[in-house]
């Protein structure tokens, strides 16, 4: 059985050759061998969405993936949003907006925001709901999210 | 971490005897339903062989036959995919309450029947709209209709050696609205508690419900009051669909909940197809 395999992908804008476990998934393996742990872990079955990256550009459940299946694609994290030091719009406007209080669920919920504007600049309430609805917010900052959401796309 | 074999197929082909020769072979095409059924123990798999960029099965087109949906196309691309909003739009309603959207850019609607919940949001749509499951094979291809593909909760129509190609929404499409409601217990990512689709084709409506037996099911003796005995209250037509269904209890409704909800979705999509 192999155990191993060699994969070749962009994580954040840099092309990358790394081996990864089969049987290990996406989250796991960006957190455990990419050492970037914005992404977090939450239910680990695709209920809460603390765990969304972006996959060739769509906002999917790192849980729900394996590793191996990045081979070929490009990657983005939350550590890859900001450009040059400087925060993207979606980041400044979360913290405008205070919408968040742990911030655990932020990474997933702006990288499935900033997906939704790349796709639809300028979202209506009903775009932003399901744009988001796999993401969880047990604090409850919904009502700041979504504002935040929609600033950030006036803001264009 | 669980330990199995991962092999990328490119070639339906290779897929076919993949399947066909390995033992405990399971297919990965949005991974969805497979990875946390392997994780919960539900699916025990010594080989993973990838198939969502099989080019057959990435095939979403419209003919004279009707609309295909390849078993590798996400339910995202088939809910956006203009023939399905405009002809069948009840489907698109049913692949757009699976999940969340980020769930949806990798789940497919093959992977959603395949794995043969009873509460499938894309099953129930599919019966309505007597959509045809096309089945390849090392040994060849074949065809059945969905409601022969649901085999009990978990189980399907395919034999060793088989998967799911495409499915296929044949022509003519129905003439008339169609609904998919859905009671859950919350606005996205659950499963449904029970699910409605209503399609209306011409004068007649077509109904299958999901979550209330050990495979979707068609609502006959609604049908049967509407269609043939011209009942034109709904609320009555609506009860009888206690004879199609046979619920269980459990975490998601009580067995009263879902005949009682079931009734109600019932006699509200009646009133939505065919008019108040």
């Amino acid at each position: 059985m192999t155990e191993k395999l060699v994969i070749n992908f962009t994580v954040n804008g840099e092309k990358e050759e790394k081996e990864v476990i089969i049987g290990q998934t996406l989250l796991k393996f960006i957190r455990d061998e990419l050492h970037l742990t914005g992404t977090k872990e939450g239910c680990e079955i695709g209920e809460c969405g603390a765990c969304v990256v972006l996959l060739d550009g769509k906002p999917v459940n790192s849980c729900l993936i394996l590793g191996v299946e990045l081979d070929g694609k490009d990657l983005i994290t939350i550590e890859g949003l900001s450009k040059n030091g400087e925060l993207d719009r979606v980041q400044k406007a979360f913290i405008d907006h205070a919408a968040f209080q742990c911030g655990y669920c932020t990474p997933g919920m702006i990288l499935a925001a900033r997906a939704l504007l790349d796709r639809k600049p300028n979202p209506t309430d009903e775009d932003i709901n399901e744009a988001l609805s796999g993401n969880l917010c047990r604090c409850g900052a919904y009502q700041e999210i979504r504002e935040a959401v929609k600033a950030s796309a006036e803001k264009k | 971490m669980l330990s199995y074999d991962y092999v990328k197929c490119n070639d339906l082909r290779l897929a076919c005897q993949e399947l066909e020769e390995g033992e405990q072979v399971y297919l990965l095409a949005g991974g969805t339903d497979l990875i946390v059924g392997m994780r919960g123990g539900k699916f025990s798999a010594k080989t993973l062989v990838d198939i969502k960029d099989v080019p057959e099965l990435k095939v979403l087109e419209e003919d004279d036959r009707g609309i295909t949906v390849g078993a590798a196309v996400t339910l995202n691309e088939a809910v956006v995919f203009a023939p399905i909003r405009d002809n069948v739009p009840i489907l698109a309603e049913g692949c757009h309450s699976v999940g969340s959207y980020s769930i949806r850019n990798r789940a497919t609607m093959a992977g959603n029947i395949c794995n043969a919940s009873p509460a499938a949001d894309t099953a129930a749509p599919l019966y309505c709209l007597d959509a045809l499951v096309n089945i390849k094979s090392s040994e060849g291809s074949r065809s059945m209709p969905i409601k022969d593909f649901f085999a009990g909760p978990g189980k399907t129509a395919l034999n060793k050696g088989e998967l799911v190609q495409s499915i296929l929404i044949p022509r003519p499409y129905p003439e008339g609205k169609g609904v998919y409601l859905k009671a859950s217990r919350t606005g996205s990512v659950d499963l449904a508690t029970v699910g409605v689709a209503v399609q209306r084709w011409g004068e007649e409506v077509k109904i299958a419900i999901g979550a209330v037996a050990a495979t979707p099911v068609r609502a006959f003796s609604v049908e049967k009051a509407i269609n043939e005995k011209g009942e034109k209250n709904y609320a009555d037509a609506a009860r009888l669909v206690h004879d199609d269904i046979s619920p269980i209890t459990d975490l998601r409704g009580s067995r009263e909940y879902r005949y009682h909800m079931v009734e109600v979705l019932v006699r509200r999509g009646l009133e939505q197809t065919l008019g108040v």
